[in-house]
């Protein structure tokens, strides 16, 4: 049983990606990160950005999850059952996003927001790969990311923002300890998904270097080593995810 | 009469094989459905409709069946759960889902229920007064959807009730496997 409106792909940059979802019409949608605005940090508006962001982002999470469960019926049950649950987190997470934009006296379609994460991940063709750059590569960058952004909030004033994130931040654990799971467990006994994983990767590297604008600034993030090993994985490893 | 063991795991195999197309519908329509708010309640009851497939997959292993295993229901249904998967407007989908799908869903579920002994399938009862029981949450969060997005809810009453009477007129759909063995006596 599929969608009768079938999702195509558009290329990027010389990248193929899986084309947008749908969107209402209060969003501007772009295509290309150099679109996306840039605000000096720490003001109400970038702060405001942020949270819009954030709620696009964890939009693109759930369409993914719900994108693998429609694409990959055959998937272990269990694994399955991993998805429709993070597509749940995922709602929850944009609703305490978007509790917080409008309190801060945002709204829906401020700024414009950018789907290159669901394109990515989407044009995908394996869901082990998917798992690797989804679950391994970008939720796991997330929690980097998120544990350096509860500490950013509480700078700023916000507390109730902190909190948000933090509850994120533990759902994140969650999706990240089940991709890297399943992810080892279709890998055993099974090199040609290795190396379709290992081929994601490279290609996903490349990628990320082609879509990246010009003159992005790059920041460091730390490691969240605590949470990356309540995920179950190696502390140290880095990838394109914590790249911001 | 009541059902035996066999017609039982007929009938939760039938049920689990119906959630599990559901929450492959509400999977499909998330990407595609435009309205975010809509999108985050499709989101929502992906969840839920997979929890209710995996109580009643592990049920089916109780009454002499594999893990999880699944019973297509009969050709009319199938039809008409892929006919309604199909459908690419917002309002019609809402309106299909849950002015359709979950109320006929929720009425077979009250059918089975009158039709076993709360002892001897005790098990299953447990498991679909919990069904019922997010059936009728996820009913009150279709209403709020539509308190909050009135722009969603499908103006034509009349094609949801012709919906609705096709689903009614498609009678019993469990498709059963084996010849019926009622035991004498038995309720």
């Amino acid at each position: 049983m599929s969608s009768a409106a079938e999702i195509g792909y558009e290329v990027v940059r010389g990248v193929t990606l899986r084309a947008n979802p749908a969107r209402d019409p209060r969003f501007t949608v772009v295509g290309d990160q150099s679109e996306m605005v840039t605000l000096e940090p720490g003001t109400p508006e970038s702060l405001r950005e942020l949270l819009h962001t954030s709620i696009n982002n964890e939009v693109q999470s759930l369409e993914v999850a719900a994108q693998s469960l429609v694409e990959f019926p055959d998937a272990p049950w269990d694994l399955r059952m991993c998805l429709a649950r993070q597509c749940w987190d995922e709602t929850r997470h944009v609703h305490m996003f978007l509790s917080r934009l409008l309190d801060r006296g945002g709204w829906i379609g401020e700024f414009p927001i950018i789907n290159q994460e669901w394109g990515t991940v989407c044009s995908i063709e394996s869901l082990a790969a998917r798992l690797a750059v989804q679950n391994v590569t970008f939720e796991a960058g997330s929690l980097d990311v998120l544990k350096q952004g509860i500490a950013l909030w509480l700078g700023w004033g916000d507390a109730e923002t902190a909190g948000v994130i933090e509850a994120v931040l533990a759902d994140e654990i969650g999706h990240t300890r089940f991709g890297d799971t399943w992810l080892k467990t279709l890998q055993t006994g099974n090199p040609r998904v290795v190396l379709d994983v290992v081929r994601t990767l490279s290609g996903l590297r490349r990628a990320a270097v082609a879509l990246a604008p010009p003159d992005e600034a790059l920041h460091e993030v730390a490691v969240n080593s605590a949470d990356r090993a309540l995920a179950g994985l190696d502390a140290g490893g880095r990838d394109p995810g914590s790249r911001q | 009469m009541s059902l035996n063991v066999n017609e039982r795991g007929d009938y939760v195999a039938t049920f689990r094989w119906i959630e599990v197309r559901l929450m492959e519908t509400l999977a499909a329509w998330v990407p595609t459905t435009p309205e975010m708010e809509v999108k985050l309640v499709f989101g929502a009851h992906i969840w839920d409709t997979a929890q209710h497939a995996d109580m009643l997959g592990k049920r089916a292993a109780e009454l002499r069946l594999p893990m999880h295993d699944e019973l297509a229901p009969s050709p009319g249904a199938t039809d008409l759960l892929a006919e309604i998967a199909a459908i690419t407007e917002t309002d019609k989908r809402v309106a299909a889902f849950y002015n359709c799908v979950l109320p006929a869903l929720e009425t077979r579920y009250r059918d089975y229920l009158d039709r076993v002994d709360q002892l001897l399938d005790g098990p299953t009862v447990r498991v679909i007064d919990r069904i019922l029981a997010d059936m009728a949450r996820m009913g009150t969060e279709a209403v709020q959807l539509l308190e909050e997005a009135p722009a969603v809810r499908l103006a034509d009453d009349s094609w949801t009730a012709e919906l609705r009477r096709r689903e009614a007129e498609l009678g019993q759909i469990v498709v059963h496997r084996r010849p019926a063995e009622p035991v004498a006596g038995a309720k």
